[in-house]
C-alpha cells in the first residue's frame, strides 16, 4: 500500500528526504514505518496520522499521511 | 550575600538624580531575581491606577542570581513595568549583553522613574551614571540607534533601545538589543518612549560575587560545551524554534488568517526547511551555545533574524507565504520596535474585519507591501496606523459590530503563534498566563495532542500547565535564564539547582524554586485585582470566537469542531482549584498566607474582597 510520509525539523537531515510517497506492506505499523526510513532510534519522536497522534502498536492504511516530527516543547 | 550584589540603582529622569540602594537577603531569598524582583517592586511602589504611559510608573530592569555566570544559557534580561496593553502586570525578557554588564557593574536590579525633558539615554560604567542627549537618534529605528551607540561605546557594551513604535506609544512597542533581541511584549518599549529614554546602556568590570567561583566556572564552561554537544548530535539549531511550524501545520494548531484557520497547503513555503536553506547568518543571546535567530535576506535584501512566532504571525496568519516577505515584515517590526506577535495578530485582525465587513479599507490577507505600508503608519500613528499601533481588543472595540470577538487576544495581549480552536489545555494556557496571551508561561500543545485525548478537559491539562507555568514563567524568569536547553534538548533541571546553590553557596531543591513560583503566580494575580477590582473568571478565558461553531475548520484533522465553553469552565475551575485560588481566579486569603504573601493580602483586601 501507498502513503505519504512527511519528516519534520532535524528529522529530515535524518533521513535524507522532507516529504514522499512510499509504498509499505499491507499491516505495517507505526513502529515498523520508522524502522523501515531509518529513523534513528535514540530519537525521541511524535508520529501522528492525517493530523492525529497514532500509538506506535497502531496499523497503517492505505493513503494515510504520517508526520514524523522530534517533539517540540515550545519555543 | 553571594550571588546577588544586593545592590538596586534607582535613576530618575524627571529630577536626573540617581541612588543607590540595597536590598536585603530576606528580600533575596522570597523573591529571588527577575520577575521575582520586579514584581514585588512594582508592586510595592506604584499607586494603582496610575497611568501608565505617565511618570509614575516605573520601568524596571532585574536579573537574578545565575544571570550572566557563563552556564546554560544565562543571557538573558528581564524588563518590567505596569502594561500599556492591558493595565496589569507586564514583563518580558531578551537576550542582550546588558545582563552580564549590569551585574558587572553591582547592580541586580534598575529602576527607572519619572521623565526626561527631553530624548535622553542612560549610561552607566560602573559607578558612573550619566544622562546623555538622544536627541539625535529620536525618530531613528533600533537598528541606526545601536550602530550609533555602538559608535559611541564599543561593540560590546550592554544595550536596550527602542525604536519609533516606543517613542510613539505603541502599546505594543518592545525593548530591542543586539541583532534581533526583543522583549517586553505587553509594551515594555512604549513606557521606555513615555520616559523619553531612548536607551539604557551598561559597561560593568566588576566580578558577581558567588559563593564557589571557581567551581561555577569549571561547571558553567563544561556544561555549555555538552550543551552545544546534545544540539550537535540531535541537529535542533539547523531549523530551530521553526521546526515546530510544520508540525503544527500537520495538526491543525497553525494560526492561519486571524487564526480563523489551523492549516495550509502553502504553509511549507515558510518553513524551517526553507528557512534554513535561505540562512545567511545566526545570532544568538550571549552565554549560549544553541544560537536560534536564524537570519536570512528580506525583500529589500536587509538581514532579518526570524524564529517560529515571527513566522508564524507575520507569515501565515498574514496569509503571506513568501518566505523573505515575511523576513521584511519582521525585519520592520524589529527596525520600528514592535512586537512581532502583537503586530501580526492586529494586522490579521484589521484584515479580517474588513473581510467580515465591519469596517471598509484596504488591507486584505496576503498583501504583504500593503502590510508594510500600515506597520510604516502604526509607527507614526498616523491615519489608520494610530489604531493598529493599540493593538486588536481597542481596534475592535473601535469597530464595534461583534468584532471583539475574533480579536484574538487575552486581557489585551494577543495569542502568540499556536491556534487554540481545538486545543483546551493550550487555551488554558494562554488564558491563565500572568500578563496576557503568551506562550513563555506554558507550552502543553505537544503534550495535550501526542499524551492526551485533544478533546479532553481533564485534570491533567490543568496540571501540566502549572507544572510548566512553574518551570517557565517561575524558575527561569526568577533565575532568569533561558529556557531552551531544557525545553528543546532534555537539559536537566536539577542542573540549574546545581548553578543556583554553585553561587549562591545555598541547598535548594527544586522543590523550593517552586514555592517560589506559586509566590509569584499569586502576586501577580493580586497585582491584576488591585488594578481591576471586580475581577471575574471571564477574564481567564480565550477569546469568544474560538467557542463558536460556526467558526469550525470544514476539512482536517478538526474538522466540526471547536471549544466547548462548558467544558472550558470546567477546566478553568480545575487549574483553580489546584492553585487553591478562588472562583474568580483570585487566591483565597488562606493561599495567600500560605505563599507568604500576607502581608500583600493585607494591601489587596484594601481595594477588593479577598474570600
Amino acid at each position: 500500500m501507498k502513503i505519504h510520509v512527511k519528516m519534520i525539523g532535524p528529522l529530515i537531515y535524518d533521513v535524507g528526504f522532507s516529504e514522499k510517497e512510499i509504498e509499505i506492506p499491507e499491516r505495517t505499523t507505526a513502529e515498523r514505518l520508522l524502522e523501515l526510513i531509518s529513523v534513528p532510534k535514540q530519537r525521541p519522536r511524535i508520529v501522528t496520522r492525517n493530523g492525529k497522534a497514532v500509538a506506535p502498536h497502531e496499523e497503517l492504511a492505505d493513503g494515510d499521511r504520517i508526520a514524523i516530527s522530534p517533539i517540540y516543547s515550545g519555543g | 550575600m553571594n550571588g546577588w550584589t544586593g545592590n538596586i540603582l534607582r535613576v530618575n529622569l524627571s529630577t536626573k538624580s540617581v541612588k543607590k540602594e540595597t536590598y536585603s537577603e530576606e528580600f533575596a531569598l522570597k523573591w529571588v531575581g527577575g520577575r521575582g524582583f520586579a514584581l514585588k517592586i512594582l508592586w510595592d511602589e506604584l499607586k494603582p491606577g496610575i497611568d501608565p504611559l505617565g511618570p509614575d510608573n516605573k520601568f524596571i530592569v532585574a536579573l537574578g542570581p545565575i544571570a550572566g555566570i557563563p552556564a546554560p544559557n544565562t543571557g538573558k534580561t528581564v524588563v518590567a513595568a505596569k502594561s500599556p496593553l492591558t493595565g496589569g502586570y507586564g514583563d518580558g525578557n531578551l537576550g542582550s549583553r546588558v545582563t552580564e554588564h549590569l551585574r558587572r557593574a553591582g547592580y541586580d536590579i534598575l529602576i527607572v522613574e519619572g521623565k526626561a525633558d527631553a530624548p535622553t539615554y542612560i549610561h552607566i560604567e560602573d559607578d558612573k551614571v550619566n544622562f546623555l542627549p538622544a536627541q539625535e537618534v529620536w525618530g531613528k529605528g533600533c537598528y541606526d540607534t545601536m550602530n550609533w551607540l555602538y559608535k559611541k561605546h564599543g561593540k560590546a557594551a550592554g544595550i536596550l533601545t527602542i525604536g519609533q513604535a516606543g517613542e510613539n506609544l505603541s502599546l505594543y512597542a518592545v525593548v530591542r538589543s543586539m541583532e534581533g533581541r526583543a522583549g517586553g511584549r505587553p509594551g515594555m518599549g512604549a513606557v521606555m518612549g513615555s520616559k523619553n529614554l531612548k536607551a539604557v546602556v551598561v559597561k560593568g568590570t566588576k566580578p558577581i560575587p558567588q559563593a564557589d567561583p571557581q567551581g561555577m566556572k569549571t561547571l558553567g564552561a563544561g556544561d555549555l560545551r555538552k550543551v552545544q554537544e546534545i544540539d550537535k548530535k540531535t541537529g535542533w539549531s539547523k531549523q530551530s524554534t521553526t521546526g515546530v511550524l510544520a508540525w503544527c501545520n500537520e495538526v491543525a494548531a497553525l494560526p492561519v488568517r486571524n487564526m480563523r484557520k489551523t492549516h495550509h497547503p502553502d504553509a511549507w513555503k515558510v518553513d524551517g526547511e526553507r528557512l534554513n536553506a535561505a540562512r545567511v547568518a545566526t545570532y544568538g543571546c550571549p552565554n549560549c551555545t544553541m544560537r536560534c535567530g536564524i537570519t536570512i535576506h528580506d525583500r529589500e535584501g536587509h538581514e532579518s533574524e526570524l524564529d517560529y512566532e515571527n513566522i508564524g504571525m507575520l507569515g501565515p496568519n498574514l496569509e503571506v507565504f513568501d518566505l523573505d516577505q515575511v523576513g521584511s515584515l519582521n525585519y520592520l517590526c524589529d527596525d520600528y520596535g514592535f512586537d512581532t506577535i502583537s503586530a501580526g495578530a492586529t494586522l490579521a485582525f484589521y484584515a479580517d474585519a474588513i473581510d467580515h465587513g465591519v469596517v471598509s479599507g484596504d488591507f486584505k490577507f496576503g498583501d504583504a507591501e500593503r502590510a508594510k505600508q500600515l506597520l510604516g503608519m502604526a509607527a507614526r500613528r498616523e491615519g489608520i496606523g494610530d489604531l493598529i499601533a493599540q493593538g486588536s481588543l481597542r481596534m475592535a472595540r473601535k469597530f464595534g459590530k461583534g468584532s471583539e470577538a475574533y480579536a484574538m487576544q487575552v486581557k489585551g495581549l494577543e495569542l502568540s503563534a499556536y491556534n487554540v480552536k481545538f486545543t483546551p489545555g493550550m487555551a488554558l494556557s494562554f488564558a491563565t498566563s500572568p500578563i496576557g496571551a503568551h506562550h513563555k508561561e506554558a507550552w502543553v500543545i505537544t503534550f495535550e495532542i501526542n499524551q492526551t485525548p485533544r478533546e479532553s478537559y481533564g485534570p491533567e491539562k490543568a496540571a501540566k500547565v502549572i507544572e510548566l507555568q512553574r518551570i517557565r514563567g517561575g524558575l527561569f524568569e526568577f533565575i532568569v535564564a533561558c529556557r531552551f536547553p531544557w525545553i528543546e534538548l532534555g537539559w536537566p533541571l536539577d542542573n540549574y539547582s546545581k548553578y543556583f546553590n554553585t553561587v549562591t553557596g545555598l541547598n535548594w531543591t527544586l522543590d523550593d524554586f517552586w514555592k517560589v513560583s506559586d509566590r509569584i503566580y499569586g502576586l501577580m494575580k493580586l497585582f491584576w485585582l488591585r488594578e481591576f477590582p471586580d475581577w471575574n473568571r471571564t477574564m481567564d478565558y480565550p477569546p469568544p470566537v474560538c467557542f463558536d461553531p460556526s467558526n469550525a475548520d470544514t476539512e482536517g484533522p478538526i474538522a466540526g469542531k471547536v471549544l466547548d465553553e462548558k467544558k472550558y469552565d470546567g477546566l478553568l475551575q480545575l487549574y483553580y482549584d489546584m492553585r487553591k485560588w478562588d472562583r474568580r481566579g483570585i487566591p483565597t486569603r488562606k493561599t495567600a498566607d500560605a505563599l507568604g504573601l500576607s502581608q500583600e493580602a493585607a494591601v489587596a483586601e484594601k481595594y477588593a474582597r479577598l474570600e
